[in-house]
């Protein structure tokens, strides 16, 4: 046998044989399509879902109604569909397809993004209440509550916003898709896994049983966006079916702090230096927006190592400067095929100046929330009654047991 | 009050619930120690009625303005995308010409076994008594021996045909997508085996974690009208 | 909220615990097994592979085959079983979940979840302006510390930042300066319609100018030959123009001349006598019969005419034939006799001086004759001829070599890369595009390589091996005709054999490639033309007459092919 290596990608060494036997070829046979229907059936079942949410958080406020809602999405969107495609991920999907003409974003991708969006900018945070697998298999867990320090959960909720962030950098520039990749709980769906990945979901949820929604809170991309878009709903879940009486009761009562209480009772302080406050932060955002675009833009090589053809360029290169041959597989693969050196380097440029303008955006993303941020903990808002805070709040319903206000129905109920 | 001695029902009648809650809540609680108790006028009720209709409608404005900010991006994201929207969706492909046969296949995929598994085209096949991807390189008796054997799950099955003619089939039950055939038969052979993703097993991820890792970057996104790429003559 | 009796909240949390440590155990049973797995791949671990091994050495041994077989299987039951117990394993761990998370979501909900009497109301506000504080001092604390690890790190990433602005000016300048150009990328080779300056065109490629090229022609009846000349002392060097001018030259015995044809008329315009040079040898190297010391082909830069000659004689002319330096540098003797041709590079005239005993690169001034350098070369003498190319923008002469294909600075002889190929008799010289650098000899193989620093080969095949004549590669096609009158089309990036075509003669002359067709000549002066495409298509064959060994020239819509007794033009009338 010849015992030498030729890499090539075809060749009819041995010619085709003529059968006398009347041999008859087994036909080229693929295995079963996979039957693309199930992603439209997917966007139905999502409809139904936000809807049937919304109208149980804001119409019959049925905390009972929404766990059970949570059950089926988990075993619907969860068990069932394997957790993909969710619209956590989605964002990449729209990430990469803004800024790349050569992918073509699937329908059910974009409007796995947009729907829940829109029910947030309807109804709140509806999807996180009782649709997301994710946020489901988390609720069904918080046995307990354990709250955290409020000094280290305002800090710990700005995570989101920088994962938001590098994980669009790294969708845009076709890097990687770090929200699929680092997915707690899909490998749960699948019950097949790295056990790496299910050992840091086991954890999360174990965590989620005292910190209740660990991943929602300090984790999830999605969730930056639903935040900002829930904040300008008209129609939100409410604690109190009607008027607010500032009975107290619901004060600490949310797991999520998102409980906002009414400024009736409270002590006076002075408005002048609060506007004076107030003013110097909203000053300060665009110098902060630019501080961040800087410094972002100007790290920016630190992100690039999330892409291979960079890493491979920054390998061919150690090898050509110090000698030591490459032996990953992408260098051997490299050496192998038809692209060169040159091309290699080329693209490696290329693609930190992608990352280098991604960055920058990024970095005025993360200094203009940042900058808000400070500007909203320096506003103060007049409620006369206990409200939940619109962008933190997931509409879980927690907190209508708590209330003792009734809704008096007009019907044939006994008196 | 209900009393509740068997478990199961529990789980079924959870209107229950709200009805125990309500029946015991209906007398308002003690007001809780240390809460201060705010005393208004007349006029500074007025007074406050108006700032905070005021406020209000200003609060009004400011979340009306900001709805349309945040919503005019999202309904503006599919025309800007028109172009760059499909209605099919998309499978994930091996190309049989580009793959160098690594083995990461087996090993990177996030099922267990992998999705990836070995194909083969028999118009392509030469049918050889010494096969490329059947026999281990070294071997000096051809048979089916396990000493003989290159595959490690035993999953190629050899036939005799006519003389001098083996056919060769794989049983995807066993195959694990190692890709050893594959390489066998490409050095050695006519290139007829193959690694393809089978989409039946496939769980279609967002990003194919081994297309992530594949050194010669054979697998992509292709449309799901088309789901194969069978390797075929050129 | 349910009220669950005392007995009923016992049994739950019973339940619950029960749940609660099955799943744990399941866990750290199924990890340690993965870990485990990971390990140790059942499929592969060394004790088969040594059991193998065994084998291998003694195969008749059945008592061996046996031990192989029953390993085998052991292997592949651990193998299928454990992943059946991964399998099983995850659905009790998940049913242990989920027992547990209703028992403990009933036993939560029953719980008397009084709500907690708030204290002091706090006010809002202040609270908040004490988060914005904390949150405006972690993000400083962090961003300062990117920053100062920015500084840190700096020098462990490649400055490309500078590199880019470079390269992106230079890429404005080119395409500014240069719109006819194709790819800006590194090798800007695009050969010139008039000037055929070395042996296998202009930087030893294979490839010519122009377009226009006559396909049909016929000494017999002289159909497109527009002149046929002889020279005094006949020779095997290939003819090579730059202008009006070709450039042959001959020999007899020990006389060199270099002869200047006029190649519209056939006229010779002179006759520059290169022997009687000092140190030159009383009887000139063996060689076969009708080979003579004029195997060679010149060089000329429209400056400069430089020729070599198997009895070591280098001569240096200008365009009218006048001798502006001339010496012998020592004689390369080796068994089939001297070949190598000369180029000149950037006021360099390169020497590939391969011998018995010795195997070096020089290069000269051309102005002057001064050796600049010498590069000694590792392995035995062979009889290809040197090329130029520009590789990772670096310009470089490329050498044949047995075994090894190697690159040198034209300025310096500085060796810049080199990679263990070839082996035997290697007469044919490397065929390039701007990708890859091809290989080849018979008996060895047919090798792409990727070239250097680092270089790798990338694909490599024994069917069509060529003897002497040299291959010839466009971005996507590389064309071989072998010594048996194969004639084989690769593809250039991926090697796969596109088509072969057998004609019945021998090729010994190298292929050209002009007018997107290749030109093939045959020992006995048939040129086959096909198409340079990824398909065989015959367009014409057309013979001079006479035999041919010498690779043909071309120029200005005209072929010059020398054979063994006169010079031909084809020229479409």
């Amino acid at each position: 046998m010849l015992a030498w290596h030729a890499v090539l990608f075809a060749q009819e060494r041995f010619p085709r044989p003529e059968f006398e036997s009347g041999y008859v070829y087994p036909e080229h046979q693929m295995p079963a399509d996979r039957a693309p229907v199930w992603e439209y059936i997917d966007l139905a079942v999502l409809i139904g879902a936000l809807s049937l949410a919304a109208w149980l958080a804001l119409k019959v406020r049925s905390r009972q109604g929404l766990l059970w809602l949570s059950v089926f999405s988990l075993a619907y969107f969860g068990f069932f569909r394997e957790g993909c495609i969710c619209s956590v991920g989605s964002v990449q999907n729209v990430a990469l397809a803004l800024f790349n003409k050569g992918y073509s974003i699937p329908l059910t991708a974009l409007l796995f993004f947009m729907i829940p969006l829109i029910f947030a900018l309807l109804f709140g945070r509806v999807f996180c209440a009782g649709v997301c697998p994710l946020g489901a298999i988390q609720e069904l867990v918080t046995f307990r509550t354990v709250k955290l320090p409020r000094v280290v959960e305002s800090v710990m909720i700005s995570v989101p916003f920088i994962y938001l962030g590098i994980s669009v950098l790294s969708a845009a520039t076709e890097s990687q898709f770090l929200i699929c990749r680092y997915d707690p709980f899909v490998g749960i769906f699948r019950l097949d896994a790295p056990y790496t990945m299910v050992i840091f979901g086991g954890l999360l949820l174990i965590a989620g049983i005292f910190i209740n929604r660990p991943y929602c809170r300090y984790l999830c991309p999605y969730g930056v966006l639903l935040n900002i878009f829930s904040r300008f709903s008209n129609k939100h879940l409410t604690i109190t079916p009607a008027e607010c009486i500032n009975c107290r009761l619901c004060e600490d009562v949310c797991p999520y702090d998102a409980i906002l209480p009414s400024d009736v009772g409270r002590p006076v302080v002075d408005p002048e230096k609060e506007r004076k406050r107030f003013l110097t932060y909203i000053i300060l955002v665009p110098f902060f927006a630019a501080a961040g675009a800087i410094i972002f833009g100007t790290l920016s090589p630190v992100f690039t190592g999330l892409n291979s053809d960079v890493r491979l360029a920054r390998e061919i290169r150690a090898e050509a400067e110090s000698g030591i041959p490459a032996v990953s597989l992408a260098a051997l693969g490299f050496k192998e095929a038809g692209t060169t050196e040159a091309e290699l380097f080329e693209k490696e440029i290329q693609t930190h100046e992608r990352f280098r303008k991604g960055s920058v955006w990024m970095g005025l993303f993360l200094g203009i929330s940042f900058g808000l941020s400070l500007v909203s903990l320096s506003t103060r808002t007049r409620r006369t009654g206990y409200v939940p805070h619109k962008g933190k709040c997931y509409s879980c319903g927690k907190c209508f047991q708590y209330c003792p206000v009734k809704l008096n129905k007009i019907s044939n109920d006994k008196a | 009050m209900q009393e509740i001695s068997c478990l199961p029902f529990l789980l079924f009648l959870p209107w229950h619930w709200d009805h125990g809650l309500s029946a015991e809540k209906t007398v308002p609680p003690v007001r809780a120690k240390g809460s201060a108790t705010v005393t208004m006028t007349a006029v500074n009720t007025q007074k406050m009625n108006n700032d905070s209709n005021k406020y209000q409608s200003r609060r009004d404005f400011v979340r009306k303005a900001g709805k349309v900010l945040v919503a005019v991006p999202i309904i503006g994201l599919p025309v800007v995308l028109s172009t760059r929207i499909t209605t099919a969706g998309t499978v994930w492909q091996i190309d049989p010409y580009k793959c160098n046969t690594c083995g990461q296949c087996k090993t990177h995929c996030v099922l267990t076994p992998s999705a990836v598994k070995c194909m083969h085209n028999h118009q392509m096949c030469g049918y050889c008594d010494l096969c490329g991807g059947y026999l281990r390189q070294g071997t000096k008796t051809i048979n089916t021996g396990a000493e003989n054997q290159l595959c490690p799950t035993a999953a190629i099955n050899r036939k005799f045909v006519e003389e001098p003619y083996f056919e060769y089939t794989i049983d995807e039950a066993l195959c694990d997508g190692c890709g050893k055939c594959v390489k066998g038969c490409k050095d050695f052979g006519n290139g007829s085996l193959y690694l393809q993703i089978d989409q039946d097993l496939c769980v279609n991820c967002n990003e194919c974690a081994i297309a992530r890792s594949c050194p010669s970057d054979a697998i992509s996104r292709i449309s799901d009208k088309v789901q194969y790429i069978p390797k075929e003559k050129i | 909220m349910i009220k669950l009796e005392e007995k009923d909240l016992k049994i739950l949390r019973g339940i619950s615990t029960g749940a609660g440590i099955f799943t744990l155990i399941v866990a750290i049973t199924m990890l340690l097994s993965i870990v485990q797995l990971k390990a140790l791949d059942p499929l592969d671990n060394p004790a088969i592979v040594s059991v193998k091994e065994e084998f291998d050495k003694d195969h008749e041994n059945a008592v061996k085959a046996e031990q192989v077989r029953a390993l085998d299987l052991m292997s592949r039951k651990a193998y299928f079983s454990s992943r059946r117990q991964v399998e099983t394993g995850s659905y009790l761990l998940l049913a242990g979940a989920v027992i547990f998370i209703i028992c403990q979501r009933l036993i939560a909900d029953s719980e008397k979840n009084l709500p907690s009497v708030p204290g002091e109301k706090t006010d809002q506000s202040t609270e908040n302006i004490r988060y914005a504080k904390y949150l405006a001092g972690t993000v400083a604390v962090v961003t300062v510390a990117a920053i100062v690890s920015s500084f840190i790190l700096r020098n462990e990433l490649p400055d490309l930042s500078g590199k880019s602005i470079a390269r992106a000016e230079k890429k404005k300048d080119k395409k500014e300066k240069t719109k006819g150009l194709e790819s800006v990328d590194i090798d800007n080779f695009s050969p010139d319609p008039t000037n055929f300056p070395f042996f296998r065109g202009q930087d030893g490629r294979g490839i010519a100018g122009g377009t226009g090229y006559p396909v049909e022609w016929n000494a017999e009846n002289g159909t497109n030959i527009k002149w046929k000349t002889t020279v005094p002392k006949n020779g095997k060097s290939s003819p090579v123009i730059w202008g009006d001018k070709l450039i042959v030259t001959g020999a007899e015995g020990n006389d060199c001349e270099v002869y200047c044809l006029d190649k519209n008329t056939g006229e010779i315009l002179w006759a520059a006598p290169a022997s009687g040079l000092p140190g030159q040898p009383d009887v000139p190297p063996d060689t076969d019969h009708d080979t003579g010391i004029a195997a060679p082909t010149a060089a000329t830069d429209g400056n400069s005419v430089c020729a070599i000659f198997a009895n070591g004689n280098l001569v240096c002319l200008d365009m009218d034939g006048k001798l502006k330096w001339g010496k012998n540098i020592g004689t390369p003797a080796n068994i089939y006799g001297y070949s190598c041709s000369v180029i000149l590079h950037d006021g360099h005239l390169i020497v590939q001086f391969d011998s018995d005993e010795k195997v070096s690169m020089m290069g000269f001034d051309t102005a002057t004759g001064e050796l600049k350098w010498e590069t000694l070369r590792r392995g035995r003498s062979t009889w290809a001829s040197p090329s130029v190319a520009t590789f990772n923008g670096t310009t470089q002469v490329l050498i044949n070599g047995n075994p090894e294909v190697a690159a040198f600075d034209p300025a310096t002889g500085k060796e810049l890369w080199a990679i263990e190929v070839l082996s035997g008799d290697v007469a044919p010289s490397l065929a390039i595009n701007s990708k890859f650098v091809y290989a080849v000899t018979d008996y060895a193989r047919l090798a792409a390589l990727k070239p250097g620093p680092g270089p790798s080969i990338v694909w490599e095949d024994n069917m069509f091996t060529s003897d002497v004549s040299s291959p010839v590669a466009t971005e996507h096609y590389l064309f071989i005709s072998t010594g048996v009158g194969d004639v084989a089309c690769y593809d250039a990036i991926r090697g796969d054999t596109l088509w072969t075509h057998y004609f019945m003669d021998q090729f010994y002359a190298s292929p050209i490639i002009a007018d997107e067709k290749v030109f093939l000549l045959d020992r006995s002066g048939l040129m086959h033309i096909v198409n340079a495409g990824p398909e065989y298509n015959l367009i014409a064959e057309s013979p001079i007459g006479e035999p041919s060994d010498c690779t043909p020239a071309f120029s200005d819509k005209n072929i010059y092919i020398r054979g063994r007794n006169s010079i031909f033009c084809i020229s479409q009338n």
